[in-house]
């Protein structure tokens, strides 16, 4: 861990003003994924800038039925088990509730877990020398290295990491809005523009501005949330990141067909992995089995695995079909 | 050695832990909270080369950096003495036999190259992040090499590795026989105890040393540190009151204890070294991968003709230690005419292997009691049945009759309490809820250990007893146990007893290894007990005063509680009290030994056990769900029924551990384990962990010590990770031979 100095913002002005005033700074939040990448010595801010204090912890009804807001100091936990989330975006409180432990989510912010690393045991212990998420330019540790828990989608021969959230695969399909403020002011990202692929430059993992405060994450109103579904596969029954994570979520016609669908993957790619190739191939179609799979193969097409993690690919597809069978069932 | 005269009072009772009130509250210390006035903090800097030597090193930026102390490399580090190889009984334990820092020779990825030392953890943390080191690097060699022939060790912890019974070949080659033949693996696995190890090192004098280490074997470092660093074996105390959890990686001395003794004596000052979960794989040894071939020959009812089981197991460079994974299961479970072992060691660029729980017994009864499963469908026979079939009713290799042998009646008991009359053979027959169950089962085993032990005794006038002994509780429950014991051998209530652990100034103590505390330990007490009452029976047998006065004492013994009767005249008694009062002294003390014989014993002392387990595992994403598991012990005489339990739930989860998550993987460039933390290296959480059923059959086993109590705390991990490979298999039909047995290996 380097040395740092620790600071504590009143409001929001002041903690982005206080952002570009101090040298390397980043917010503190719950710390769950900051502190642990300090200790290892893979982040290294000279300062902390504590947002703990900031009035940002609510989560509310959005006027004229828009949806509904969640502040980015909202605790995983408190958000799992909120009353408007779980009848409305019963996705997203399950994707909550099923990731990390109940001491973590009782700790981790919603702003934090946008912001999670990628995860990647080269990336995460500096030991090894070649990450370029970490040093760019050294080369990827984990292409020609153990690589059961990486990428198969949206990868780059820079960067196999993968995004360990599992709230953002919910928002992904719930198709959140991201709302930061910055010394220009506020504004809003598309969830599906706020984390990148790895690309050329995997050190960059979304589009927030370095000078910018994440503060709320809008849930719009939508027909196809209510009838939703999160499943997740890991390799122990808890407290284990996703191998693969399945969002779904299901508008139904009055035809008993599908009308929308959305759906998002985690544990493939560097960001929530939103299908839609699969989304289409609902569309319009019977809710059964064949459905299912013709949209599970599109979801994967082109999907891509190394020498530990091919595995994942028929993991995805029959996580989506059995996801999909589940909150078809839904009533 | 004989039995108590009288029904135990508390021996067996189910008492609570005596030390868990200071656990719960905080108030029992570990190594590391040791903080002598003036402690400074390590932290090490390992290699990220595993075949190699180091060609710079440049410590400059970490020397100048805030707070540091010292900067040790191979460059400046005191040379130690190299002490001769470790003995047993008595020596030191080590398996890495190079001390550290003593040359630029990298010979794994991990190890360590440079120590700072500095005012806070911090500080030493950040500034080891400053120093650059070069490498001459060659590829590391990670896997047996096709040239490669490796060693075949004759002997192994004093036991042969190498078995050679009958003629196994012939009977394998025998077309009437029905024949089996499989290859097993298992993986490299870390210990992963909750507490790292530490150590804190003061020099309290120029030649006189102190450490509180986390061990399980406190004169085994006062040994290493006293031969190391040329001490007088008195100036060299090793404190060890509590240790969070070992499993093995805590008995041998590890290149960190050196280090902290070293950077003490460098910075004039006390060190704290406590190690990182990342050093705790590559610095605190780890159980060998295995690859395990094993051949039955049986006839078509079910008679075992031939055993052979031929390992192979890595070391590293600098060490030779290996788990012996065939000579102490396979040759002890089952009555065959012909059983053959073969065990071959090589050595490769990896961190050096360590005794890991049942260490042979668990990767050994793994692969037999998989082939033993594989046979059973072949023949279309129990896998229950075919055991009991060929049950061993003497030791299989020297026929010696076992002392308290109960494996009939564990299987008995363990399928009952199971319901395995209800298991339909056919593999993915059973099913409930859309899932596939499975129900599989395996023996377990482990010996029955003894080693040497002193224990001491003061009574006061009081009547309170305080007893000592240099040996351990690494969370076992030794604490409870031997203070039952010694309640129970002096003759005084459990609540009068107090017993003083982990503390080389203490009468001789054992490793905490091999599930020998209880047998060995206790067994000293009980001489320690005979000692005192015998000083007692003095006193009183001199004393006018007393009832016993013209006695023998030697015909006067323990009765009743806290007094000694006159075996000629039961009438006449005196109380302890009563005869200290009289005798005019604050308190007595008594000294016991306790020696193992070095006469080839007349009987075969060994442990047995029968685990069933039930899956459920989901077709579509097949991870494995242990739903139910029941494990029957027989070890003896079950000491305390609480610490018992715990013993054999923590064998078993750990075993579930290795069936289904438990894999340290290495990089190939680096050699560095790629799963060096608790969130990528997996062991089960509880939600992983069913309701463990845990029975015991037998009698106590009076012919192995006057406790008649054997140990517990390894067998239960045996057998484990078979009974549920076993279970996985008949769930779906697929025979997954390499461990852990994760999702994606049942996907295909």
């Amino acid at each position: 861990m380097n040395p740092f100095t620790y600071s504590r913002a009143a409001d929001v002005p002041q903690a982005i003003a206080d952002l570009t005033a101090k040298p390397h700074a980043k917010f503190l939040g719950g710390g769950t994924n900051l502190v642990d990448l300090m200790k290892m010595g893979v982040e290294k801010p000279e300062s902390l800038i504590d947002i703990n204090r900031l009035p940002l912890e609510k989560v509310e009804e959005l006027p004229e039925g828009k949806g509904v807001r969640i502040g980015a100091l909202a605790r995983n936990s408190d958000v799992a088990e909120n009353e408007l989330i779980q009848s409305r975006y019963p996705v997203l409180s399950e994707a909550f509730l099923a990731g990390a432990s109940p001491q973590l989510r009782n700790m981790a912010t919603v702003g934090g877990n946008l912001l999670q690393r990628t995860r990647c045991y080269y990336f995460y212990d500096p030991a090894f020398p070649a990450c370029n998420k970490r040093q760019p330019g050294s080369g990827c540790g984990a292409i020609a290295g153990f690589n059961r828990i990486h990428a198969i989608l949206g990868q780059s021969d820079q960067c196999i990491a993968t995004h360990p959230s599992d709230m953002c695969v919910a928002l992904a399909a719930l198709e959140a809005v991201v709302r930061v403020s910055g010394p220009k002011g506020e504004r809003e990202i598309a969830f599906a523009d706020f984390h990148r692929l790895p690309g050329d430059t995997p050190d960059h993992e979304t589009n927030l501005q370095p000078d910018e405060l994440i503060t709320a994450v809008d849930l719009p109103a939508s027909k196809f949330a209510a009838r939703s579904h999160y499943l997740k596969i890991r390799d122990r029954a808890s407290y284990a990141f996703a191998l693969v994570s399945v969002a779904v979520a299901l508008e139904m016609g009055a035809d008993g067909k599908i009308a929308t669908a959305r759906i998002a993957l985690g544990g493939v790619a560097h960001k929530p992995w939103r299908a839609l190739e699969a989304e289409q191939a609902l569309a319009g179609k019977a809710a059964d089995d064949e459905t299912f799979r013709a949209a599970a193969d599109a979801a994967l097409a082109n999907a891509k695995g190394y020498l530990h993690n091919t595995f994942k690919i028929e993991l995805a597809k029959r996580s989506i079909v059995r996801a999909l069978t589940t909150v078809t069932a839904k009533a | 050695m004989t039995a108590p005269a009288i029904e135990p009072r508390v021996l067996g009772k189910p008492i609570n832990r005596v030390d868990g009130r200071l656990k719960v509250t905080g108030a029992a210390l570990y190594a590391a909270e040791f903080n002598p006035a003036g402690v400074l903090h390590a932290y090490a800097l390992s290699s990220h080369v595993a075949n190699g030597s180091i060609t710079s090193i440049d410590t400059k930026a970490a020397e100048s950096a805030p707070g540091v102390k010292a900067v040790l490399t191979h460059l400046n580090a005191p040379k130690l003495k190299e002490p001769k190889p470790a003995q047993q009984s008595g020596g030191g334990i080590r398996n890495e036999m190079r001390l550290p820092l003593s040359d630029d020779q990298i010979h794994y990825g991990g190890q360590y190259v440079a120590l700072v030392v500095a005012e806070t953890l911090e500080q030493a943390r950040h500034a080891a992040s400053l120093i650059t080191v070069t490498y001459g690097q060659n590829p590391p060699v990670l896997q047996r090499q096709p040239s490669d022939k490796g060693k075949t060790p004759k002997v192994n912890n004093g036991e042969p590795v190498q078995l050679d019974k009958g003629n196994a070949n012939k009977a394998l080659a025998d077309a009437s026989n029905v024949i089996v033949e499989h290859v097993y693996q298992t993986p490299q696995e870390t210990h992963s105890p909750m507490e790292p190890s530490a150590t804190v090192a003061e020099w309290v004098a120029a030649d006189q040393l102190t450490v509180h280490d986390a061990t399980q074997y406190v004169k085994g470092v006062q040994d290493q540190l006293s031969k190391t660093f040329g001490l007088k074996l008195e100036n060299v105390r090793v404190i060890s009151p509590f240790v969070g959890g070992a499993f093995g990686c805590k008995g041998a001395v590890w290149p960190h204890v050196f280090l902290a003794a070293m950077a003490a004596k460098v910075a004039g000052a006390p060190v704290k070294f406590a190690i990182s979960r990342q050093d705790m794989f590559s610095g605190t040894g780890h159980r060998t991968p295995t690859t395990q071939s094993v051949a039955l020959a049986a006839t078509r009812d079910g008679k075992l003709q031939a055993i052979r089981h031929r390992i192979e197991t890595l070391t590293s460079p600098v060490g030779e230690y290996v788990e012996s994974c065939g000579a102490r299961s396979t040759g002890v479970l089952y009555a065959s005419p012909s059983i053959s072992v073969e065990e071959t060691i090589y050595a490769v660029n990896v961190a050096t292997p360590t005794f890991m729980r049942a260490p042979g017994e668990c990767p050994g009864t793994y692969a037999l009691e998989c082939a033993m499963d594989e046979l059973a469908a072949e023949l279309k026979i129990d896998p229950v049945q075919l055991r009991v079939i060929n049950h061993a009713d003497s030791h299989p290799i020297h026929d010696k009759p076992y002392s308290a042998k109960h494996l009939k009646e564990a299987y008995q008991l363990g399928a009952e309490k199971f319901g395995w009359a209800k298991r339909t053979p056919e593999p993915g027959s059973m099913k409930r809820d859309g899932l596939l169950i499975g129900w599989g089962m395996a023996t377990a085993t482990y010996p029955a250990y003894k080693m040497a032990a002193d224990a001491r005794i003061q009574m006061k006038a009081d009547g309170t007893v305080h007893v000592q002994c240099a040996a351990h509780d690494i969370g076992t429950g030794a604490y409870t146990v031997l203070t039952q014991i010694a309640a129970e051998a002096v003759g005084v209530p459990v609540e009068k007893v107090t017993f003083e652990l982990g503390n080389s100034d203490l009468p001789f103590g054992p490793v905490a290894g091999g599930s020998n505390t209880t047998a060995t330990v206790g067994s000293a007490v009980y001489d320690a007990a005979k000692a005192l009452h015998l000083s007692l029976a003095k006193l009183a047998t001199n004393d006018a005063q007393s009832p016993l006065h013209g006695f023998k004492p030697s015909k006067v013994t323990l009765t009743t509680e806290g007094m000694l009767t006159a075996e000629e005249d039961p009438s006449k008694s005196d109380s302890f009290t009563e005869i200290l009062k009289r005798a005019g002294k604050d308190s007595i003390e008594s000294n016991g030994s306790f020696k193992p014989s070095l006469l080839k014993p007349k009987l075969a002392f060994q442990s047995f056990g029968a685990q069933f387990c039930e899956v459920a595992i989901d077709p579509a994403h097949p991870r494995v769900q242990v739903t139910r598991f029941v494990s029957v012990m027989n070890c003896g005489r079950v000491m305390n029924a609480k610490t018992a339990r715990s013993q054999i739930l923590g064998g078993v989860v750990m075993g579930i551990g290795m069936a289904l998550h438990e894999e340290t993987v290495l990089d190939p460039t680096t050699g560095l384990p790629a799963t060096r933390n608790l969130a990528d290296y997996h062991v089960p959480v509880n939600a992983d962990v069913p309701d463990i059923e845990v029975h015991f059959v037998g009698e106590p086993d009076l012919e192995f010590n006057p406790m008649g109590a054997r140990g517990m705390g390894e067998i239960g991990i045996t057998g484990t990770a078979a009974a549920v490979a076993n279970a996985v298999y008949h769930a779906t039909g697929k025979r997954v031979r390499d461990l852990p047995i994760t999702l994606d290996k049942l996907l295909v």
